[in-house]
Formats: structure tokens, sequence, C-alpha cells
């Protein structure tokens, strides 16, 4: 192990620069560097449960002896996996080490162990006015932290094998995925219940030391892989877990609005991310669809201001929101998908500014009464389908169930069902046409593929689900206005799936519920959230344009000149390919 | 037009009834016309050569045939019924082409990218689709099976799974006339099948070019290499300044003086796959 | 019979605004086939500049001899902002999919907006923006017909700046080269022009156009907002579309000619969607209208297909 001999074949992109900085560590590949991890983890978990803090009013309360709180905890999650590798490394646990980077990870997990403790006892200082009232505990684990980022730099790696050709069980692969569900629920869960900004943003923080860890590990080559293979158990395992969400919630209707706003949002930038991720085309009036589909509900809801007296049920209601946003789509998609892509976006732009100019305008004096102009229509009250009412509280299973929890899972329902036309879609005639289509669009048309009629479909498709959405948004947020659709939303859904993944379900799920959850919670970001959107946008398309969780396909395209990339990822479908037969 | 000076070895298999005619195209853009009331028959079960020094509007009067540009005059016809200048109704029509610079969908594998070439011959739209109904498993099957059989076919069937990016020049040209069947043509238009290509794959491109014959296709080619073609073609066009100079059997126009004079300079035996810069010296 | 020539004027005005912003998008549209989205934040951020410029250098003072400096200080802070967005976010991206930089200006755009509405003092509502001698105070009459002094100074920037852009594009090096790049980059670059050089150039000349719209639109509104950019952009992007995107007399045209149709439809659409409230609806649905029916635009897009 203290040769270098052993350290090799990755073909992680940045590796290849890394490695000479990493060469150059003293004290690398030293026999001591493994029992100094240990040490590190010992020190780290160990200052857990002494205070932190002197006064207790700083991130939760981090001045109790012994009983360590979330931020605490964290830490203490931190270690655990710090110790699995370096046990993966070497000791009982060292079959893994084969497989996996485990240097990396300890790397990784140690320098964010480090960044953690820094901003943590940061906060600490900062809030309760100077470093004073750090205790000792915080130091400790300080420096547990510093010793574990020491270890993970002198650490080799003794990974020679491609975690893509490991070999596993179907009930090590299926409990890993429940292990990975539950962990979701219980994160999701515990993310929406911290109270102040400090310690999201700290968890926030381990989340991703963790997520880095791992990936940089290679596990994920891994988990992707039987992803791919069990992939039924995934999506039943996805929304066991959705499903599950609002019984962990008791009755809080805090969180449960939070969470329904997120699953609109998701829901949304889901079907934008058809538009985007599989036709590729950039719809930037996505939110006028979604407002469409809003308006309609309202008009032909029972509220007092609705200015259409014909009342049918809802899910006529739900059908005619969905007809009108894709007539509406055709309308503007006709003319201009036919002339080149860039203009769609302006034109889409125009039409997200048309659709709310004459939202506004439609008030009687401008126009025909419809909506009320700029006041929009208020007062929509709460869906009842059959004998459920919407607005009122269900108990199951001795779990009160409040109002937002009944739109969730109508909301959750209509998630599933674009998911479901989304990957169907995406794996089908239709979807190689869209990928043909952003390869190549004349050798598309060459080829025999239906260019503008699959792109026209896209784009109507899209605001048909987006109507379907926006007809329940309308009941949900009980007003509907012009101004709730304007062009940063747009933006903002665009944000969503450039951050997440453009083409990807989880990605968008993932991309919205961080770009939804954090103004939430970062109370003092909420002023500059559209600059960091903006920022974001400008990096990502930079740095990562595929997005956080990427698809294969999107990958490859936005890295054309990448030849190991493409390599790789051919590797890694012909091995998806195999598992699958 | 004769044929009977062909060569036994020549002979094709069974020469049926035009399949595509072209009459007087011409195709202007603004003052320069590229391609000059040129004429041109394609019989059942033949192998058309079209050959031309560079810039003799080849590739032009191609794109006119495949509707990727509309002729300023004359008219296409392809069994009898005119095709309209629309590159799908053309593929749907019956007539397939591959590109003089390949392009293939890069980042889909071989089989998606012959798939692909599938898609006017298959109907799942979206709720079947979606519904994943019977309908749509067989002909998503049969797809797939049409589309590894043109691999084979084309003898890329070890390369399935490859994203076309990662696949050798060679296997990438192959891919694109599998691409080109998949659509199920009448009649195939090849635009330079060996641009790039040592001897040897230049051999297998023949071989592969024959089969299609066999199996019935009337097929065009576009190509600089002299000899390839004249141990290819039944017949050969010679374009120069985007009017048929010569037309007849490879050994007519092999001999003719006016054709070695519009490639002098140009050794037809060894521009393997410089003809282009050979040529452009003479013009 | 007035109506219709105080439209006119009206419509000349609001459309010599357009057209500066529009030269913007054409000529980097001409040369890199991008929509610079963010262009129409650029005319704001020149707003700004001249804001700023008056503010920290001659608060108080209504001389013209002050718009000089004004309009100088616009154009510095918007042709540094486009050429710092043109060297970090978009030369990155050349020969990246076309998806990528039209999303990255969208970043640009939403950023740029946010900056100014949380960096500039005060620019969280409206701000006034300073009367100056001359070209701004009480309407010019003529025959009946009321004209804006910042009018005159609006169109008469136009016409200044097209008769340079003339000059520049067909007389000067640089322009031809920017010529060059637009028929043919790769041959261009062969024939020893610096392409980098001529593309930032575009956008310089975009922006320091954008500018002086910025400080006309000022004089004439008497304020600015951060939002100001997007609207005017789009407007401008249609401006474009309509003349022929690419095409630098095609703005022109376009942006008066949208500026016309659009005070026209205020005036002479009868009945409830006549009136101002539905102008910017009219002018979206003239884009629409035009790229149905003659998507190259009035006088024919210059943009080279390079598929």
């Amino acid at each position: 192990m203290s040769t270098s001999t052993t350290d090799l074949t990755h073909g992680h992109d940045d590796d290849a620069v890394k490695v000479p900085l990493l060469e150059r560590i003293p004290g690398r590949g030293s026999a001591a560097a493994w029992p100094l991890g240990l040490a590190g983890v010992l020190i780290l978990v160990g200052g857990t449960f002494l205070s932190w803090s002197y006064t207790s009013d700083v991130l939760g309360d981090l001045s109790v002896d012994f009983y360590p709180n979330g931020v605490q905890i964290c830490m203490i999650a931190l270690g655990v996996a710090a110790l699995l590798f370096l046990l993966a490394h070497r000791g009982p646990l060292h079959r893994f080490g084969e497989w996996l980077d485990t240097a990396a990870a300890v790397r990784v997990l140690g320098l964010g162990a480090v960044a953690y403790m820094v901003i943590t006892l940061g906060i600490i200082a900062y809030q309760s006015g100077g470093l004073v009232n750090i205790n000792p505990g915080g130091w400790i684990s300080l420096l547990g932290a510093l010793l574990l980022a020491a270890s993970g730099l002198m650490l080799v790696s003794r990974q020679h094998r491609d975690p893509l050709f490991a070999k596993t069980s179907s009930w090590l692969e299926i409990s890993t995925i429940v292990v990975l569900m539950a962990l979701v629920l219980f994160g999701a869960a515990y993310a929406l219940d911290i109270g102040d900004g400090g310690s999201f943003l700290l968890f926030l923080l381990f989340v991703s030391a963790v997520a880095l860890a791992l990936t940089r590990a290679g596990a994920f080559t891994w988990v992707g892989l039987i992803a791919q293979k069990n992939r039924p158990v995934l999506m039943l395992g996805a929304f066991a877990v959705a499903f599950l969400f609002p019984f962990t919630q008791g009755g809080s209707d805090e969180n449960m609005s939070i969470a329904t706003q997120v699953l609109i949002f998701a829901a949304t930038a889901l079907g934008l991310n058809i538009v985007v991720g599989l036709a590729g085309l950039l719809d930037l009036g996505y939110i006028a669809f979604l407002g469409a589909g809003a308006y309609v509900g309202a008009v032909l809801s029972a509220s007092a201001f609705a200015t259409i007296d014909w009342k049918p049920p809802f899910i006529v209601v739900v059908l005619v929101g969905a007809l009108f946003s894709a007539m509406l789509g055709l309308i503007i998609g006709s003319p201009t998908l036919r002339v080149s892509g860039d203009y769609l976006a302006i034109v889409t732009l125009a039409f997200g500014e048309i659709f709310r100019f004459t939202m506004g305008n439609l008030d009687g004096s401008n126009g025909p009464d419809i909506t009320n102009g700029p006041n929009g229509i208020p007062a929509i009250p709460d869906l009842a389908i059959g004998s459920f009412d919407f607005g009122q509280p269900h108990t199951i299973a001795g779990i009160t169930l409040g109002r937002f929890a009944n739109y969730y899972f109508l909301l959750l329902l209509i998630a599933a069902i674009i998911i479901l036309v989304f990957t169907r879609l995406n794996n089908s005639r239709i979807g190689r046409g869209w990928v043909a289509i952003r390869e190549d669009e004349k050798a598309a048309e060459a080829m025999g593929v239906n260019v503008f009629g699959l792109k026209l479909f896209a784009f109507a498709g899209g605001a048909f689900l987006a109507g379907m959405a926006g007809t329940v948004k309308a009941h949900h947020d009980v007003s509907v206005t012009p101004d709730q659709y304007i062009f940063l939303e747009s933006a903002f859904l665009l944000a969503a799936i450039v951050l997440g993944g453009m083409g990807t379900v989880a990605g968008v799920i993932v991309g919205a519920t961080i770009l939804k959850l954090l103004p939430e919670k970062l109370r003092f970001i909420a002023d500059y959230r559209l600059l960091i959107f903006g920022l974001v946008l400008v990096l990502m398309m930079r740095f990562r344009p595929e997005g956080l969780i990427a698809s294969h396909r999107r990958k490859l395209e936005f890295h054309e000149d990448d030849e190991e990339l493409a390599q790789r990822i051919e590797a890694v479908h012909l091995e998806e390919t195999e598992v699958k037969a | 037009m004769t044929l009977t000076d062909t060569p036994p070895a020549r002979v094709p298999t069974a020469v049926g009834k035009p399949i595509l005619e072209a009459r007087g195209v011409t195709m202007r853009f603004g003052g320069l016309t590229a391609v000059k009331d040129v004429d041109m028959t394609v019989n059942e079960g033949e192998i058309v050569g079209l050959i031309g020094p560079n810039g003799a509007g080849k590739t032009t009067f191609f794109n006119c045939l495949t509707g990727l540009y509309k002729p300023t005059e004359g008219q296409v016809t392809l069994s009898g019924d005119v095709l309209p200048p629309k590159p799908r109704a053309v593929v749907v029509a019956g007539m397939a082409r591959t590109f003089q610079n390949i392009r293939l969908f890069a980042n889909m594998t071989a089989l998606e990218n012959v798939m692909v070439g599938r898609y006017c011959r298959t109907s799942s739209m979206a709720l079947t689709s979606i519904l994943r109904g019977p309908k749509f498993r067989r002909e998503e099957e049969a797809t797939r099976a049409r589309a590894q059989e043109l691999l084979d076919f084309v003898g890329l069937g070890g390369s399935t799974e490859s994203l076309a990016r990662n696949m050798p020049y060679g296997d990438q040209r192959r891919l694109e006339i599998a691409r080109a069947l998949a659509t199920d043509p009448k009649l195939i238009l090849l635009d330079e099948p060996t641009a790039g290509m040592n001897p040897q794959e230049t051999k297998q491109a023949s071989d592969l070019i024959f089969r299609i014959r066999d199996s019935g296709l009337a097929v065009v080619v576009i190509e600089h290499d002299m000899r390839f073609i004249f141990n290819l073609c039944d017949r050969v066009l010679c374009l120069v300044r985007g009017e048929v100079l010569v037309e007849g059997t490879p050994g007519e126009v092999q001999s003719d003086p006016r054709v070695i004079e519009a490639y002098i300079g140009g050794g037809d035996d060894d521009d393997e796959d410089e003809g282009p810069a050979t040529t452009k010296e003479t013009l | 019979m007035t109506d219709f020539l105080q439209q006119i004027v009206n419509g000349l005005t609001i459309g010599s605004l357009y057209a500066l912003i529009a030269v913007g998008y054409t000529v980097v549209y001409g040369i890199v086939q991008l929509i610079n989205f963010a262009h129409g934040e650029v005319f704001m951020i020149g707003a700004f500049g001249a804001l700023a410029t008056w503010t920290v250098l001659f608060k108080g003072q209504t001389g013209l001899w002050v718009l000089p400096v004004m309009v100088l200080g616009a154009v510095l802070v918007s042709v540094l902002t486009a050429v710092v967005m043109e060297r970090i976010a978009y030369r990155p991206l050349r020969g990246a999919p076309r998806l990528a930089p039209l999303i990255t200006a969208i970043g640009i755009s939403v950023f740029l907006q946010e900056a100014v509405r949380l960096f500039y003092p005060g620019a969280k509502s409206k701000l006034v923006f300073p009367e100056i001698d001359v070209v701004t105070g009480t309407a010019l009459s003529i025959g009946g017909l009321s004209i804006q002094r910042a009018a005159v100074f609006t169109v008469g920037a136009l016409v200044l700046s097209a008769a340079l852009l003339w000059y520049f594009v067909n007389r000067t090096r640089l322009g031809q080269g920017m010529q060059a790049v637009s028929q043919d980059p790769d041959t261009a670059q062969l024939m020893g022009i610096n392409v980098n050089r001529i593309i930032v150039i575009a956008f310089a000349v975009g922006a320091a156009l954008a500018a002086l719209a910025g400080v006309a639109q000022g004089l004439l509104n008497s304020n600015i907002d951060f939002r100001m950019g997007f609207l005017a952009g789009l407007k401008a992007f249609t401006a474009a579309v309509l003349g022929g995107i690419g095409n630098i007399q095609g703005a022109v045209v376009g942006g008066l000619t949208l500026g016309i149709a659009e005070s026209m439809a205020t005036q002479f659409i009868p009945g409830q969607f006549g009136g101002s409230a539905w102008k910017d609806v009219w002018a979206f649905v003239l884009l629409i209208l035009v790229l149905v029916f003659r998507p190259q635009g009035l006088l024919g897009a210059r943009v080279v297909d390079r598929a």
C-alpha cells in the first residue's frame, strides 16, 4: 500500500490534473495515513458529544454535553461514512477497496468536514460575539476533521477494478436502493424541519460532501448501473417515498405547503423538460401555459369572481385547461417551429408577454371581461372530487393530513403522469426522432423523420401537461393573477432543468427541489435569489451544461470533443444493455 | 444509350423499367447556374455512376433529386410519380441517400441510428407509445430486428451498441448506408461512399454496393475514384460545369476524349481520396 | 390627418429607439448567429450609466454640455458590460450546442437586471432621469403637431449613428473584416482576420448604440427602471427580425416600421382592442406574422446557412 504502483487506472477527467499536485503532498503514501484517519474519525465524533457553543441560541442548541443536536449528528454521520471508507481501504471491508477509490472518498469527506466545522464555528463566533464562545467540543471536532482531511490527502488509492463491472447479488442491489430511498425520505423530512438558515446550509454542505465522496469513490457508477437494472423497484420506491412523505409531517401544514409548491414546480419543470430536454426546443414562455391552465381552472371554478357560468366537474376542467393550453401551443408553435430554432426562444418569450398583457387587459374596459384584469380571480374554492373535500383535513391511520397534503397527493398523481409520459416517450420511436433532430436536423429530415411534426408535438404536448398542472394550481393558490406568470418564472423553471439535468427525471426533481427549497429555508438570500439563479444558469452552461444528474446523451452532446468521455459512456451503455438483458 | 458493349461481368442481373427519371433539372443560385438541364434515368436493378471534376455540380444535382434544393426548372419522378422538393416526402416515396461528409447522429448508437431510419416506415404515435400496448411492443420489436438485420447486412453486426462517434471512419460510412437502407428505399443515392477509404475498404464498399443491387435496389453513386466507379457501374454520367458531358457504359465514358480532357492531369488511378484536390488544378 | 401625422411622429420616435437597440442584435447575430438575449439589459445599463455619470459629476446641473459626457459615461458602461459578457460567458461556448449560449444569455439577462436592482442605490423603484436644457422640456409645436424635444434627440441620434455605422462597415478595414467574418468565419480566419477581435467589436458597437438608446429613453420618459431592458429588448429583436436579421439597414427599417405600426395600432384599431393597453400585444403579433409570411424579413436576412 505504501508503494505507488497500486495507484492507477482512473479515467476520471480531473484526476489527470490533480494527481501531480497530490503526489507532492508530504507523507503521501506513508503508513501513518490510515491510523491518522481513524484517529481523525474518533476525535471528530468524540467532539460532537461535547458542547460546541457557550451560548445555547446558535444553530439550535449546541451547548449541551453528551446530547448532540442535528448539526452535530451530521458530523457523526460523516464520521461513520469516513470510517466505512477507511475500513474498506484497509481492514475488515478491504474487499471493497479494490473497487472503490477509498482515498478520494476519505479526502472529500475530510475536506468537507473541515469546511463544515469552520463554517459552524464561524457562525457560533459571529452570532454569539467572539471565538471565546466556542467550547472545547467544537475545537476537538475541528481537529478531528483536519486529521481526517490530512489522512485523505496522504492515502493512496488501492482501486484497480472498475465498479462498472462489479457483479453483485440482487438482494444487495435492492437493499441498497431501499436504504438510499429511506435516506432520501428521512433527509427530505429532516431538511424541511430545519428552522434556521445556518443549520440548513450546513445540512446541505453535509449532503453535498457525502454525495461528492460517493461520486469520487465511484460508488455512483455502480448505483447507476443497478438503478438501470432494477428500474421498476426504483420507480416504485421513489413513489413510495413521495407518497409516504406527508405521513412524516404529523399534520404540519407549513412544511406540506412548501412540499406542494415544490411539487407544482417540479411537475411543471418536468413538462418543460420534455420540450427542452427531449425535443431540444427552448421554450421561454412555458409559464404562460401553466397560467392558461390556471385561468381556465379559475374561470370555470365556483369562485364568486369567475366570469363564465359553466361549472363542469373538475376532471372536465382539467381536460379543458390542458386542451386550451395545447391549442395555444399549436398557435404559437406552428409558425415558429418552421423557422430557425433560435426564433422559437424569442417568440415564446413574446408569447409569454402577450399572455400576461392579455390577461391583464381582459377586464371589461380594455376588452371583454374574462379575467378581471390585474386583480385576477380571487377566492377560488378548494377542490372537491366526489365527497372528498380538499380543504378539510382527513385522518388516515391516525395521522392527520391537512389541506396541503390533500393537494400534495393530487399533484403527485399529476407528476406521476408527466413522468410516465416523459420516460415512455423518451424511449420510443418519437423519442428517437427527437434525439435525431437534436443531433442533426437536416439529416433527420433526409432520413424521413417528421421534424416539424415532432417539434410541434413536443411543444403542444408540453403545453398540454402544463395546462393540466395549472388547473390544480389555481385551486391550490386560491387566486390567479397575471403577475404570477411573469417571464422570470419561466427562467426559474429553466434554471431547475439546467441545474438538475436536461432530459432526466431525477435531475429535474433535484433541481426543482433545490431551487424552491433554498429560498424558503435561506430567508437571508431571498432578495438575491434571482441574482443567484441568473448566475447559476451562466455557470452551469460554462462548467457543467449537462446538469447535476446528467443524461448520457446530453453529456455527450455538450462535450463533443471529449473522446475519453465517449468511450467511457459507451462502456457504461454496453454494461447496462448487458445487465438488462 | 446502349448497354450492348458492356462486358458480361457487368451485365446487371435484371435491368427493369425506369425507376428514377430526372428531366431538364436546372439549379440556379442567383446568377450562377450550378446544374443545367440535366437528364438522368435510372432503371430498376441498375448501378449508375455520376462523375465529374470538383465543382461540376454533382452534389447539387443530388440535392435537387432528394428534395434538399428545389430545382429552378425540371422535374424528378420516382416510379412515375413526381417528387415534391421535400426531403421527407422523397424518403417516403422510396429514395434514400447518404452524405458526402458523414452526417450520422453521432451520439446515438449504431442500432439507434438505423432505427431512426425506420421512422417513416413505422407509425406508433404518442398515445400508443405512452400506453405501451401490444401494437407498440410488436412494432418496436420489429424495428429493432430489422435494424439489427441491416447492421448485419452491412457488416456491422458486432458494433450494434457502439456510439456512432466512436466508430472507425469506414464503419461510419457503412452505418450511414444501413441507415438509408432502413427507410426501405427503391433507390439509394450514395455521395462519395469511398471518400477517405483505403483500397481494402474501397473493395468492401463495392462488394456492399453489389449486394445492395442484388437485393433489388437501384443505386446511384457519386465518386471521384474513377477505377472504383468503372468497375462498379452499369452506366456512367460525366457532369462538367453543371451539364452532362457524356453518358454511356464505363467503357465508353472511360475512352471518351472529352472526359479525359476534363480530368487532365488528374490521374484516375491513384486519387483515392485526393480526387478533388487533383481535379481542382485542372479547372 | 393631424392624428395620422402625430402618430407618424410618435412612431418614428419610438421606432428610432427600437432601431438603435436592434442594430446590436443584428450585428452580433450576423457574425456569431447568437441571439444576445441580454442586449436589452445592455441598453438598460446604458441608461443607468448615464444617470450615474450625471449623479456623480454634475448633480443639479442642466446645461446641454453635460449631455455628451453622460452619453460617454453610458457608452463606457454598456460597452464594458457587453465586452465582459462576451469574453467570460459567450466565448467559451462557441461550438457548443445552440441551447447553451441561449440559456447563458437568459442567465446574464436575469443577473444584470438583478444586479442593478440590488446594487444601484435606489434602483428598486423607478429613478428620475435628469432634465437637460434644449433636449427636454416643453414640446415643440410644428403645424399642429406636438414633438417632444427628446424625440428630436432620439431621431437625430439614430441618423448620426446610422451614418457612422455605414461608414464604419463599408469604408474601414475593421468594418470590412466584420463583413468577411459574417460571410465565412473560417475563411476569414485563414485570411488573417482576428475573428475574436471582430466579435468583440460587434458586441461593442451594438452596446454603444444601445447606450445611446438608453440615454434617449431616459430623456423621453424622464425616468428609468431596472426592468426597462426586457420589453425594449424584445421589441428591438422583433424589429431586427422584421427588417431581416443580420442586416444592418434592415434593423433600422425594421425599428422604424415597428414603431410606426405600434403607434398606428394605438390610434386606429377601433374598439376595445385598440388603445395603448394592447400595443405591445400587437407588436408581438406582428413578430409572429412576419415569421409566418416573411421569415427573412423586409430587407432579407443576411445569414449564411452554415449547416
